[in-house]
């Protein structure tokens, strides 16, 4: 029986060949590699473009070898609760946000998207295209706030069709039942990712579990991520820190209204005990 | 033309003595299990009264068959817009109360009581609940009139009546009744079938017995609200509905259903017809008096070579047809226009035909002595114990000259036998009779044959069922011999 450890020693060794096989091969930049990277790491990585929630990749491979680096990526969290100590400095800096373990992560890509960061890591700082977002600048304004909480709200749709964020989320600001419990109240997102650019990268492709499937052919375009993020901002500033605790008025509306549904089908079916001929004997007069 | 063939029956309702035999043959064949107590597929009802289940010939509460505007046929119980907010409940069926609840006696405690002060008795316990109970009604609970004030006299078809009729009918010594013994119609456009959601009713191609496939029915009950004379009922115990299935496989085996087979006066006649299916449609759109006239013109008649032709090309094996040639249901329905269909109006065409009973004079009450106005006490149909009006309301869907000219034959018949046979009454006079009647003296000696003479063979006439080419047509024959038989089956497979 092979046990955990020659198993783990076994991934260890293959990883290595891996990279060894793709070191030999060209550093060209795949395709495939860019629109991964793209999909998966943009929302919180840059090259040369400063930390968003995850830190800034320029010359990453310079920081750590190749074998950890590919093992960390393909899975984070069981570097940390295996007490790295270098994955553990890097949960301390990103506030405590654990990087999502994506899967189906072969070790192949994970060393296409390295040569890819490190070919990207030569040019001049700043000038990557993954050093930032091409959100625009200018500052927020009032009517960024409004639109934001229309996209929120779902009264405008998002142009590429996503759906809207109330579906899943809430925030402090919601009236009534308040939005989504799917997904996290998203009142204190706005803090939690550090600001307008780590949230618009959040924002430009959303890379948790279950919302990158939802909004990988249906992203946000740059305007309409920053109303929602003048919208979030806006919310994270005034009022609660959480939005209110719906559950016990919706346990109280569904208890409601399965008491007045069974009242309304009681009254529209009153007649299904009705007898016929129990009417006719007692029409009688007869004691039967 | 769409040329089909249906078993058909005829009640002769002058025979019947209201014995309810063929009700307990039915019931000890059919309906002896868990599930089916309250279920009587061949009951036998007292006229007027309100039946079993009661009032079941009062639409307006149970919603049953069809309404046409003249156009458009549609079921009066349910449709899609129905459908949809009544999912959950049904809302126009009978209540156990309707039916009755069964019940059966204690008898063990006749025997096994301890020994005590009083006399053990067998009391009534019911049989959906196993309380002992009080028996209120029972399937014939009117049966003889009784309970009168509350049964016949809420006759649904006494409306026909005027106020006068009705207070004479209800006059106890001069209260007329007559048997009406009821089973499923099969009829030609049943309503039960059109309703059921899952498809689990059908009508056999090949002889037109209306079946509930026990594997597809799921337990909506459409059929039960759908069906005008309430002879589909639902099993408690299976979850599925059942219903006369006319014993098929005693038919099949060349035999009478029970019922026929039991029947003690032998009042029932049992054949084929052939009929014009592509005409129902438009059939059943006509108004209600002219229904009678419409659905004998969807009978055809087996001896014109242009029918036999277009039997043969709608797939009637030539058997079928020649049985149908012997039918007794023919004569009675067609040839003689003696037989009519029971409550026509509710426009399902029931496949079950009546003879209208021939009763004796009203009477009077004149001090301690009953009298009549008429020194002829059966010769007088205007003033028989049953108004015209009434019988046209159950039989001809108020049309009162076809129970009329009904009526008069079968008196015509009476004179002309009593002239031959008895005679007191002169050869002028049965002659007249007849001829008023527009009836032969053979046609009238054929019609006293079927009616007092007729051998078993003669009343019934099983067509051949040739089963083996219905068998056929749906699957491999001897994949069917594996799976057919009592109860769910599958045929054995290898694995």
């Amino acid at each position: 029986m092979i046990s955990k450890q020659t198993l783990k020693k076994l991934a260890i060794l293959s990883a290595t060949f891996t990279f060894v096989a793709s070191a030999s091969a060209q550093r060209t930049v795949s395709d495939e590699a860019v629109s991964y990277y793209k999909a998966n790491c943009i929302s919180c990585h840059t090259v040369g473009g400063g930390s968003l929630v995850g830190p800034d990749l320029r010359d990453v491979s310079k920081r750590k070898d190749r074998a950890w680096l590919i093992r960390f990526i393909r899975n984070p969290k069981r570097m940390i609760d295996a007490g790295d100590p270098y994955a553990l400095k890097l949960l301390k800096e990103s506030k405590g946000q654990i990087m999502t373990t994506i899967p189906g992560l072969s070790a192949a890509m994970a060393g296409k998207i390295l040569d890819m960061i490190e070919v990207e890591s030569e040019l001049p700082k700043g000038k990557s295209r993954f050093a930032g977002l091409s959100i625009p600048d200018r500052p927020l304004t009032p009517e960024d706030i409004t639109a934001g909480r229309d996209l929120f709200l779902g009264r405008t749709a998002f142009t590429r069709g996503g759906p809207a964020c109330v579906a899943c989320h809430t925030a402090s600001d919601l009236t009534g039942l308040g939005g989504g419990t799917l997904g996290p109240d998203l009142t204190a997102a706005f803090a939690r990712l550090e600001g307008r650019k780590a949230l618009g990268a959040w924002l430009s492709a959303p890379p948790s579990l279950v919302m990158q499937p939802v909004f990988k052919d249906h992203g946000l375009e740059g305007e309409e991520i920053l109303q929602v993020v003048a919208y979030l901002k806006n919310v994270a500033e005034s009022g609660d820190a959480k939005a209110e605790d719906m559950t016990l008025a919706f346990l109280l509306c569904g208890v409601g209204g399965a008491a007045v549904f069974l009242v309304i089908c009681d009254f529209a079916w009153r007649r299904r005990y009705r007898s016929v001929r129990r009417p006719l004997v007692n029409k009688s007069g007869t004691h039967v | 033309m769409d040329v089909r063939s249906q078993i058909a029956m005829v009640f002769h309702l002058d025979k019947c003595i209201g014995c309810h035999t063929c009700s307990v043959a039915c019931k000890n064949v059919w309906t002896d299990r868990e599930g089916t107590e309250y279920m009587w597929w061949n009951n036998v009802e007292t006229k007027p009264g309100t039946g079993y289940p009661t009032k079941w010939e009062d639409q307006d509460a149970y919603k049953g068959g069809w309404k046409t505007d003249g156009k458009n046929l549609d079921l009066r119980s349910t449709s899609k817009t129905k459908l949809v907010p009544n999912i959950f409940h049904n809302p126009t069926m009978p209540s156990m109360d309707d039916y009755y609840e069964p019940w059966t006696y204690t008898y063990d405690e006749l025997f096994n009581a301890p020994e005590g002060d009083d006399q053990p008795v067998a009391r009534p316990v019911s049989m959906i609940t196993g309380e002992p109970m009080d028996i209120e009604a029972g399937p014939n609970w009117d049966d003889d009139l009784g309970g009168s004030k509350i049964y016949a006299a809420n006759d649904p078809n006494l409306d026909a009546l005027d106020p006068e009729q009705r207070e004479q009918m209800r006059a106890i010594e001069r209260m007329a009744f007559f048997y009406l013994p009821r089973i499923c119609n099969h009829c030609l456009n049943p309503s039960c079938v059109a309703s059921c959601p899952s498809g689990a009713l059908y009508k056999r191609g090949e002889d037109g017995i209306v079946l509930v496939n026990q594997e597809r029915c799921r337990a909506w009950r459409a059929c039960v609200s759908a069906c005008p004379y309430k002879k589909t009922y639902y099993n408690w115990s299976t979850g599925k509905s059942e219903k006369c299935i006319l014993c098929f496989p005693r038919l099949e085996a060349g035999e009478a259903p029970a019922c026929f087979h039991s029947c003690v006066g032998r009042i029932r006649y049992l054949g084929n017809v052939l009929y014009d299916a592509s005409r129902i449609r438009d059939t059943a759109n006509k108004p209600d008096h002219e229904l009678v006239d419409a659905q004998r013109d969807l009978i055809l008649d087996p001896t014109d070579p242009d029918v036999i032709k277009a039997a043969r090309d709608s797939g009637v094996p030539d058997a079928v047809i020649d049985s149908a040639k012997k039918s007794p249901v023919f004569r009675w329905v067609k040839e003689w226009g003696l037989a009519l269909p029971l409550h026509v109006e509710f426009r399902t065409f029931p496949m079950l035909f009546y003879v209208p009973p021939l009763l004796p004079v009203m009477s009077v009450v004149d001090g301690n002595v009953i009298s009549n106005d008429t020194d002829k006490l059966f010769a007088d149909i205007e003033k028989a114990r049953a108004p015209i009006e009434y019988l046209a309301r159950l039989f001809a869907g108020g049309n009162a000259g076809k129970v009329r000219y009904a009526l008069r034959k079968q008196l015509s018949v009476r004179l002309w036998r009593r002239h031959l046979t008895v005679g007191d009454i002169s050869k002028e006079i049965a002659e007249q009779a007849l001829r008023e009647a527009e009836c032969s003296p053979e046609e009238a000696d054929a019609i006293y044959r079927l009616t007092a003479l007729a051998s078993m063979d003669e009343r019934v006439v099983v067509p051949p069922m040739q089963r083996e080419q219905a068998i056929e047509m749906l699957k491999d024959p001897h994949e069917h011999k594996q799976s057919a038989g009592f109860g769910f089956r599958d045929g054995p497979m290898r694995v």
